[in-house]
C-alpha cells in the first residue's frame, strides 16, 4: 500500500463538488456575502454545519491514514488514532443527521480540501501537532460557538450533539499534545518543525481574520479560551493564537 | 468425557496463534485506515471507520496477553509467507473505484474465516484455565460478527449490478484461494466455516450508514437551472458548439474546456451533484456514450436571460465506460 498517499487521492462520491477555498471565498465576497458562513439564520448554520461535516470527513481520513502510513510508530500511538477513526466516524454520522435536521444533505455546498492538505504532512509528529493541535483546535472554537448558537436559538438537539463532540476534540487535542512530545523527545529539531507546521495551520484557519477573540454571539468565529486551557494549550499558546488573529491573510 | 484439565494448546503454542491473529489484525486495521480517503462511498467510510478501532482492541488484547504466556508482548508474528502474500493481495487494490474488491477481500473472505478460527480456537481453549484467551476470543467473535454482518449488507449495497456483483465473486475467489493456500492465518488449515450470523440483527448499523447515503431524494433545484443544464447537456451530447455557447454567460472561459470533450460520442448525460456558492449553482454532469465517459462541473450564474454558465471544466475524461451506480 502506497504510504503516505498524494493529497489528489482522497476520494469523494460524485455529489460532492470540490472547489479552493480561496475560490469560494472570492465568489461569496463578489456577491456581497461572508466569505465564511456566519451564524445569523437556519441556512447560514446549515452551511457552517456542512463545512464541519466535510471537516470531519476529512478527520476521519486523515486520522485512517496515521493508521496506516506509520507502522514504525509506538503502538500505543497507533491506539490513539484509531480510537480517533472512530470518533470521527461517529461526527460524520452526527453531522450527517445534523444535516437532515437542518433540512439539509451531504454535497449541498462545495468542499474544501484544505484540511485534507494539513493531514498529509509525512511526519507522524507534524501531523498530530497539526491535524490534532491546530485543527481540533480550531474545531474547538468552532463547535463550542455553536452550542452557544444552538442554546440561544432554542435547538437542542444541535446543542447536545455538537456538545459531545466538542468532548471528544477535546480529547483529541490532548492526544495530538501527548503525541507531539513523546514523538519528539531528544530530537529538539523534529519538535520544532511540527510545532511551526502547527504554527502555519493557525494562521491558515484565521480565516481572514474571521476568528477572533470575543463573545461567541458577535464575532464570526470565537476563539474558545476556556475550552482550550481544558484541552491542555499553554497561556503562551492561547496568547500567541490571539496575536496571529490580529495579522492573517485571507485562506 | 474427557478431564477438565485436559488441554489443545501448550503455551507456546497459544502464543505463537496469538502472535499470528495479532499480525493478520494489526495488518487489516492499518489497511482498513488507510482505506477510508480512498473509498469514496461514504457508507463503506462509515463502516471501515467503525471497525478500524474495534480491531485495534483486539490487536491490543493479543498483545496484552503475550506477556502472560511467557512472551513479549505487543508483537505481531505472521504464520508464514503465505500469510504475507494473503495480506499483501488485501490491501492491495486502493483505485477509487476498486470499493467492491476492497471490502469482499476483506469482509467476504478474511473476516468470516478469522470467525471461524477464533470459533473454533474458544471451543477448544481450556475452560479451566485459559479463560484470559477465552475472553478476548469471545469479545473478537462478537465484533467480527457484527463486522461480518454490517459487510455483507454494505457490499450487497455497492455491488447491485450484475458487473460488480461479478467482480467481488472474482475477489472473493482469489482471496480465498490465497488463504487456502496459506492454511488460514494460524497457517493450521482452514476450520469450519462458521454459521452465519442473524444479519437482521447484526447488521442495523451499516443499513442506517446506506439509508444516509442515500438521503437526498430530489435535487433541489433553483426555478429554470433545470431546463437550462438539460439543453446544456444535450448540447455537449450533439457537440454543438453553437448551442453549447448560446449558455455560456459574457465572458466565460468554457468553450475551450468544452473542445476538449469532442469526439466522445456521448449519448447521455444526467447531473449528479449540484452545490450551492450564495446565489450561484454550481452542477456536475456525467456524459456517458460508447466513446467513454467524462465529468463536466460548471458554475451557473442567474441573470436577465436565465441560468448561464460562467465557468466550465472538464473534471474526468475516460475512454472507456466507467461501470454506473
Amino acid at each position: 500500500m502506497e504510504r503516505p498517499i498524494a493529497y489528489d487521492k482522497l476520494a469523494r462520491e460524485d455529489r460532492f463538488v470540490r472547489m479552493r477555498a480561496r475560490e469560494v471565498a472570492r465568489l461569496k465576497l463578489e456577491q456581497g456575502l461572508p466569505p465564511f458562513p456566519d451564524l445569523a439564520s437556519r441556512e447560514a448554520i446549515r452551511e457552517r454545519v456542512h463545512g464541519i461535516l466535510v471537516g470531519e470527513l476529512q478527520a476521519m481520513e486523515g486520522a485512517g491514514r496515521s493508521v496506516c502510513d506509520f507502522p514504525d510508530a509506538p503502538w500505543e500511538f497507533t491506539l490513539d488514532m484509531a480510537r480517533q477513526v472512530w470518533d470521527e466516524s461517529r461526527h460524520v454520522e452526527i453531522y450527517l443527521r445534523l444535516l437532515e435536521h437542518l433540512d439539509g444533505h451531504a454535497g449541498e455546498f462545495p468542499e474544501t480540501t484544505i484540511l485534507w492538505r494539513c493531514a498529509c504532512a509525512e511526519d507522524a509528529a507534524a501531523r498530530v501537532a497539526g491535524v490534532n493541535r491546530g485543527l481540533e483546535g480550531l474545531a474547538c472554537d468552532v463547535f463550542n460557538q455553536l452550542v452557544h448558537i444552538a442554546r440561544r436559538i432554542g435547538d437542542p438537539i444541535l446543542e447536545r450533539a455538537v456538545e459531545f463532540v466538542l468532548a471528544d476534540e477535546i480529547t483529541h487535542v490532548r492526544m495530538g499534545s501527548k503525541w507531539l512530545t513523546r514523538l519528539t523527545e531528544g530530537d529538539p529539531e523534529r519538535r520544532r518543525r511540527a510545532i511551526e507546521f502547527q504554527e502555519t495551520i493557525d494562521e491558515r484557519f484565521n480565516l481572514g481574520g474571521m476568528r477572533r477573540t470575543g463573545d461567541p454571539e458577535a464575532v464570526p468565529v470565537s476563539v474558545a479560551t476556556d475550552v482550550r486551557r481544558q484541552a491542555g494549550f499553554t497561556e503562551e499558546e492561547i496568547e500567541r493564537l490571539l496575536r496571529t488573529t490580529q495579522r492573517s491573510p485571507v485562506y | 468425557m474427557t478431564h477438565p484439565l485436559e488441554g489443545q494448546f501448550a503455551v507456546e503454542a497459544s502464543a505463537r496463534r496469538l502472535r499470528a491473529y495479532r499480525y493478520v489484525v494489526e495488518r487489516t486495521l492499518r489497511a482498513l485506515g488507510g482505506f477510508i480517503a480512498l473509498t469514496p462511498e461514504i457508507s463503506a467510510k462509515l463502516l471501515l471507520g467503525r471497525h478500524v478501532w474495534d480491531l485495534a482492541q483486539h490487536a491490543d488484547a493479543f498483545g496484552r496477553r503475550l506477556p502472560e504466556l511467557r512472551a513479549p508482548g505487543q508483537v505481531s508474528e505472521p504464520a508464514n509467507a503465505g500469510v504475507v502474500a494473503l495480506m499483501d493481495a488485501l490491501e492491495a487494490p486502493e483505485a477509487p473505484g476498486e470499493t467492491v474488491e476492497r471490502l469482499a477481500g476483506v469482509y467476504g473472505v478474511l473476516k468470516p474465516h478469522l470467525l471461524a478460527v477464533y470459533g473454533d480456537h474458544l471451543a477448544r481453549a481450556n475452560a479451566v484455565y485459559e479463560p484470559p484467551t477465552r475472553v478476548i476470543l469471545a469479545r473478537c467473535l462478537a465484533d467480527e460478527a457484527r463486522h461480518v454482518a454490517g459487510g455483507a449488507v454494505i457490499l450487497e449495497h455497492l455491488a447491485a449490478t450484475p458487473a460488480l456483483a461479478a467482480r467481488a465473486a472474482a475477489r472473493r475467489r482469489a482471496i480465498e484461494a490465497l488463504l487456502a493456500a496459506a492454511g488460514g492465518v494460524t497457517g493450521e488449515g482452514l476450520p469450519a466455516s462458521a454459521p452465519r450470523p442473524p444479519a437482521q440483527d447484526l447488521a442495523d448499523e451499516a443499513r442506517e450508514f446506506i439509508r444516509l447515503e442515500r438521503a437526498l431524494g430530489a435535487w433541489p433545484w433553483p426555478p429554470g437551472l433545470e431546463t437550462a443544464l438539460g439543453a446544456f447537456g444535450d448540447a455537449l451530447v450533439r457537440e454543438d458548439a453553437g448551442d453549447v455557447r448560446r449558455w455560456l454567460a459574457e465572458g466565460s472561459v468554457g468553450e475551450a474546456a468544452a473542445a476538449t470533450l469532442g469526439g466522445a460520442a456521448f449519448t447521455a448525460h444526467r447531473v449528479v451533484a449540484l452545490a450551492r456558492v450564495g446565489g450561484h449553482r454550481v452542477v456536475k454532469q456525467r456524459l456517458d456514450g460508447p466513446g467513454g465517459t467524462a465529468v463536466v462541473q460548471t458554475r451557473w450564474v442567474p441573470g436577465a436571460d436565465g441560468w448561464r454558465a460562467a465557468a466550465v471544466e472538464v473534471l474526468q475524461r475516460e475512454g472507456a465506460a466507467l461501470p454506473s451506480r
